[in-house]
């Protein structure tokens, strides 16, 4: 590379650039989400896109889920510690899904693609996609009884599936033959190519018009502004040591709270989040990677501190993040952890809220629903003979602010998954939606009341139909701040054909016969303030 | 006998503008007037300010910004909706994800537009095929009817679950709240795609505007009177009848700045330049768009003001900023808009009451347009109104009022730099390389410097630029189109079927054309399927070409997927959708209208001073638009003008005409 020759573009050229990085990787997800075949990415969006720099560094990333986005530049980090750049060559692109390179869990894969000008790489155009099956003891890869990692599913190490002379056929029938969905699956992994691809031609565009020289100029320029406005940012915090804990419901197999805890030490223009008072890793799958660690810190702080700065790896360079091995947050690789991914990093961002609720309460939103809300249904459609996967989370209320209450059923932080539409999963799943509406007088009592969560009835039309839960939330609810109430937790209920109901657990598989209804109750938000506040001339309805 | 007038009116915030070409295309008119609060009586108004009672056109051709604004100030009317037992929250719920990923501080989703209590659930269902899984009974219809008439709304959006497979449970609502409201929509008529949220709201919001759009419309057809025929310009780019609007009138949401970018795409194909931005500058707000290689960027997935849309619009990014804007002071700045004087009172120079100052008082403040000219009939600039309203500003800022224009002209510049950014850097498109098509009354005032500010080299002010949305309408190629589901399979063909359905549709679109005069030899057809795979989402689509043979279809299927997304398999495909549009060729474009016959002249009709930055005026040469003789270049500083629109050529840019009267601006150091 000619780096040290470029002459530093001007602040015009920067802005060009940088608008069109984002561009690029907005349009990935565009690509995906109308090419890909299974309804959780061309529906739901359970799906994220961006482009890191050469060594891993994230310079741009679509409008997607913080969860995804925070690993990506540690995902590209970690498979260039496997797959030296000597090895890499234009057109080609890597698949893989190991949580130990620099990834979160089984079911996101990713697709890699490296981009070369002038003879070198460039960038990488990453494309992560959430599989609706990646394998393993149940349908739909969530095994909330799991003890160890081969039980989640298929481990893919870095594989290159495709290279410019087109599919390695042998290596992606390997992978097909074994997850469920085949047909399905290998439709997503070409959307997943086609998103790389796009990104890729996009960027020769961008990287023939201006040089590579001022192209890599401009990256290291936006890194350097995002990380000046990170600095800026975190010297408006005052300074201190601030602690905060969150719990989780249980983790699958031992039926008992497991504290999430975080000391913040806020110094100057730098900012260290230290989870060594974390409990020790589960036996179940609600076990998160050093790296999820990482994505939930990022988000946190982009929320607390600068929403408007634009997120690339400059953000992170003034953070750091300790996690002790053999910790929940940086468990041994044979541990399950399917679930920590959408739970347990929910939990770091409840745990850091609740440290920065002394400094800062007025920017923070009490409670929401940090849980994917996660329910799984598999069977046979009898319409098709053929086998389904219906992976649906839920949203419940908004937390409560300072400044108005909490809004009705939505994400919060660190995903931003949609529901799938009733008359979408009515088409593809033997299920039908008998209702779909809001939970009256869920949400958190408060000066600001929290927002109502959501009540969704499945109705079983096939013979039999396994269900999985991973919901959080479901013991401890949704926290309120300055002295709001908490919301009402989830409930799940399974009623039977015959009109017997039964509450289970947030973690736990049933199987579920024609005529049987699944009744879905999301938490409510948390309220904000002292309920009394509300009493004294502010009475809302 | 009265020559018949074909005449493209466009209605905007603050004016109307009036293009009209008698029908042996042997004379062009054009006017503008302020915009009445009756936009009949603005018609009207507009046809005689050019010397054209209404019964003496042919066709009126129609543009308006109602729709835009309506849904923009949230000024909708109150409706009811029907919606399946159990899915009356729908509206709350919408997809659970949230517009901002960081910024918690934002709700997550914009306010339903339907009131909790006005929305009504009714008991009968469909399955996913479309069969009844639950009867509707005349007497819940009989109830359903009645909690209408209690909630005393005129409008009902009726969306019921699968009704986009099977609508006759929609339809047999509609029939029964016949005599109880005047207007129904039902969402398998707007819109019949699945997915409960988003045509739900589509179908809320053309209920919410069906009140304010047909009644407009059965006024406008009264005075019209059956010879006239009237053609609505929609969204997309092109016409539609007043009956089919007067049912979809959320057709017209982007109505008024379609036809501008309509027109800029033609200007940009006929001069070949591969990169626009179209900038329309009104007196109440600016739209903005980029037109690459002569097509409009369309885009079906756009939202307003929040909300989901769900139809084939062209994307443009409208700011708050116009000629009309109010400038204040706010602490040690000044802020401009987004509220604006608009056509009542006006701006302070109209001497109509304004008091406030706005950009249009800063532009005749600073001499760029000429004190005592009178626009549209009744209206006689004043600048001694534009300076006493601006005397306070200046006070506060301790400057001259000449001082106190350009400082808000500058901050007006920026808020429309913004929306300029949004619409080529965030897509990826150098500004640099475009070329600005500057029109609106505003617009070539403002052009050149914004230009200047974002280093782009060329300004091109079109020939009609100030009704140049006006003339978009006139000029459009009248088309027509209609698309219903189909669900025709690869392995399932039948191209028999297929073309008698699009026979069918292709004959029903023809009627209104060839009422309106069109040759039936002339009108084409063209056929299109949205394609997919069976079990993806969004489809691709494909012309269909008689006779509909599958394996060529299935050709040009996998082509276009290839193409677009990397790939094809052989896997089934399906016609989602099937599209047909019947059009006929525009009767006038540019280069058929008449040139005006004057006689050439490059000799400066006035000089005055002109201030371009803050110490003194310049002595400024004003020449007459009109006379410039083609390919006559005319150094900056000057000024351009016409009856109706003035540019402002800054120091440091050259300005010359084309043999089509279009002006071309170069600014110096800009990219060419």
């Amino acid at each position: 590379m000619t780096r040290d020759a470029a002459p530093r573009p001007d602040a015009f050229t920067v802005e060009v650039i940088r608008n069109a990085l984002t561009a690029i990787a907005e349009e990935m997800s565009l690509v995906i989400m109308r090419s890909a075949r299974s309804p959780l990415l061309r529906e739901a969006g359970d799906l994220s896109s961006a482009l890191t720099d050469a060594e891993g560094g994230l310079i741009a990333q679509g409008r997607d889920i913080p969860a995804h986005l925070g690993i990506m530049g540690s995902t590209v980090q970690e498979f260039l510690k496997r797959v030296p750049k000597s090895r890499l060559r234009p057109g080609d692109v890597w698949f893989l899904n190991l949580p130990e390179v620099g990834g979160n869990h089984l079911p996101d894969v990713k697709a890699i693609r490296p981009v070369f000008a002038e003879g070198a790489v460039q960038a990488f155009a990453v494309s992560l996609a959430h599989w609706a099956d990646v394998g393993g003891a149940r349908p739909g890869s969530y095994v909330p009884d799991a003890r160890d990692a081969w039980q989640e599913g298929l481990r893919i190490p870095p594989l290159r599936l495709f290279t410019s002379a087109g599919p390695d056929r042998e290596k992606l029938d390997l992978v097909v033959a074994n997850v469920r969905g085949g047909e399905e699956r290998e439709g997503d992994i070409l959307a997943q190519m086609a998103a790389t691809r796009s990104a890729d031609e996009r960027l020769q565009e961008l990287l023939a018009s201006y040089g590579a020289a001022t192209v890599q100029a401009a990256i290291a320029d936006i890194h350097d502004q995002s990380e000046a406005k990170m600095r800026a940012a975190i010297r408006e915090i005052p300074d201190g040591v601030y602690e905060g804990e969150d719990f989780l419901d249980h983790d699958g197999i031992d039926d008992h709270p497991i504290a999430v805890r975080v000391r913040v030490t806020i110094a100057g223009e730098e900012a260290t989040f230290d989870f060594t008072a974390t409990d020790d890793a589960a036996k179940g799958p609600l076990n998160a990677t050093p790296f999820t660690a990482g994505a939930s810190v990022f988000y946190a702080m982009k929320a607390i501190a600068g929403p408007d700065i634009q997120p690339n790896a400059g953000c992170g360079r003034p953070l750091k993040v300790i996690t002790r091995p053999g910790s929940l947050v940086h468990p041994p690789w044979s541990r399950p952890v399917v679930g920590g991914n959408h739970e347990t990093s929910q939990r770091m961002v409840d745990a850091i809220f609740k440290a920065m609720e002394r400094v800062v309460p007025e920017r923070l939103s009490a409670g929401g629903s940090t849980t994917s809300g996660l329910l799984l249904f598999g069977g046979t459609d009898p319409r098709t003979g053929l086998w389904t996967t219906l992976y649906e989370v839920h949203a419940g209320g908004e937390g409560a602010r300072a400044e108005r209450d909490g809004g009705p059923t939505a994400r919060p932080h660190m995903s931003n998954v949609m529901n799938t539409p009733a008359e979408i999963i009515e088409t593809f799943y033997p299920i039908r939606i008998e209702r779909q509406a809001l939970r009256p007088g869920s949400g958190g009592r408060g000066r600001h009341r929290g927002g109502p969560g959501q009540e969704r009835h499945y109705r079983i039309l096939a013979p039999e139909m396994a269900m999985t839960s991973m919901v959080e939330r479901t013991v401890i609810p949704p926290y309120g701040l300055q002295g709001g109430e908490p919301g009402l937790p989830f409930e799940i209920v399974v009623e039977r054909a015959d009109g017997r109901r039964t509450a289970i657990s947030g973690k736990t598989h049933v199987t579920l016969h024609a005529g049987d209804c699944v009744i879905m109750k999301s938490s409510g938000g948390g309220g904000y303030g002292a309920p009394e506040q509300q009493a004294k001339g502010q009475e809302r309805t | 006998m009265t020559a018949a007038w074909r005449v493209g009116i466009d209605i905007g915030g603050t004016f109307t503008d009036v293009v009209a070409v008698d029908g042996a295309g042997g004379s062009v008119r054009m006017g503008k007037v302020l915009s009445q609060a009756d936009p009949v009586a603005g018609i009207v108004t507009a046809c005689r300010s050019i010397g054209i009672e209404l019964p003496a056109a042919s066709d009126i051709m129609y543009g308006t910004t109602m729709a835009t604004n309506a849904i923009v100030e949230g000024r909708l009317a109150p409706i009811a909706l029907i919606a399946t037992e159990g899915f009356a929250e729908v509206l709350d719920i919408g997809r659970q994800n949230r517009r901002e990923l960081y910024k918690m501080a934002v709700t997550p989703r914009p306010e339903p537009l339907v009131a909790r209590e006005s929305r009504l659930e009714a008991r009968q269902r469909m399955d996913a095929a479309g069969a009844e899984l639950t009867p509707l009974t005349d007497a819940e219809i009989a109830r359903l009817a009645a909690a209408v008439r209690a909630l005393g709304v005129e409008s009902v959006a009726v969306s019921l679950i699968h009704s986009y497979l099977n609508g006759d449970h929609e339809a047999r609502i509609g029939e029964g709240l016949k005599g109880v409201v005047p207007f129904v929509a039902l969402s398998h008529q707007l819109n019949p795609e699945p997915r409960e949220y988003e045509r739900t709201n589509a179908t809320v919001m053309n209920a919410a505007l069906m009140p304010l759009v047909a009644r407009h419309l059965e006024q406008l057809i009264e005075r019209l009177g059956a010879r006239t025929g009237l053609h609505m310009f929609h969204s997309a780019g092109g016409m539609a009848s007043a009956a089919s609007i007067a049912s979809r009138p959320l057709a017209l949401a982007l109505s008024g700045p379609a036809a501008g970018v309509a027109a800029a795409a033609a200007v940009a194909r006929r001069l070949g330049l591969p990169r626009v931005i179209s900038f329309d500058m009104g007196g109440t707000t600016t739209d903005v768009s980029i037109i690459v290689d002569g097509r409009m960027h369309i885009d079906s997935n756009q939202r307003m003001a929040g909300y989901p849309i769900r139809q084939m619009m062209v994307a443009v990014e409208t700011i708050g900023a116009g000629g009309g804007s109010i400038a204040r002071q706010d602490g040690q700045a000044v802020r401009v808009g987004p509220d604006s004087a608009g056509a009542d009172p006006g701006p302070a120079c109209y001497g109509l009451g304004g008091t406030q100052p706005t950009v249009a008082d800063a532009n005749i403040i600073l001499g760029y347009i000429e004190s005592g000219r009178r626009l549209g009939g009744s209206v006689q600039l004043d600048v001694a109104r534009a300076e006493a309203a601006f005397a306070p500003l200046a006070r506060a800022f301790g400057t001259s009022v000449q001082g106190a224009a350009l400082g808000v002209r500058q901050v007006a510049n920026a808020n429309m730099a913004r929306a300029l950014r949004r619409v080529t850097i965030e897509h990826g498109v150098d500004a640099r390389t475009c070329t600005l098509l500057a029109f609106g009354g505003a617009g070539p005032m403002h052009a050149v410097s914004l230009a200047r500010e974002f280093g782009i080299g060329k300004v091109l002010v079109p020939r009609f630029s100030s009704g140049f949305s006006a003339f978009g309408c006139m000029t459009a190629e009248m088309n027509y189109a209609e698309q219903r589901p189909l669900h025709m399979r690869s392995s399932r063909w039948d191209a028999t079927e297929l073309a008698s359905i699009a026979g069918r549709i292709a004959e029903r679109l023809k009627e209104p054309m060839i009422k309106a005069g069109c040759a039936p030899e002339s009108l084409r057809v063209a056929v299109a399927g949205l394609l997919r795979y069976t079990g993806q989402s969004d489809a691709v689509e494909v012309p269909l070409v008689a006779p509909y043979d599958v394996l060529a279809t299935d050709r040009a299927f996998k082509a276009t997927h290839e193409r677009l997304y990397g790939f094809a398999t052989d896997e089934v495909w399906e016609v989602d959708t099937l599209r047909v549009t019947v059009s006929a060729p525009p009767k006038q474009t540019l280069a058929t209208l008449p040139a005006e016959a004057v006689a050439a002249s490059t000799e400066p009709v006035a000089r005055r001073a002109c201030w371009f930055d803050g110490d003194q005026p310049r002595e400024t040469p004003l020449y007459d638009r009109d006379r410039l003789p083609a390919g006559r270049k005319i150094a900056g500083p000057a000024i351009i003008a016409d009856t109706w629109s003035t540019v402002i050529v800054e120091p440091g840019s050259t300005a010359w005409a084309d043999e089509h009267a279009h002006l071309h601006i170069d600014l110096e150091g800009g990219r060419k």
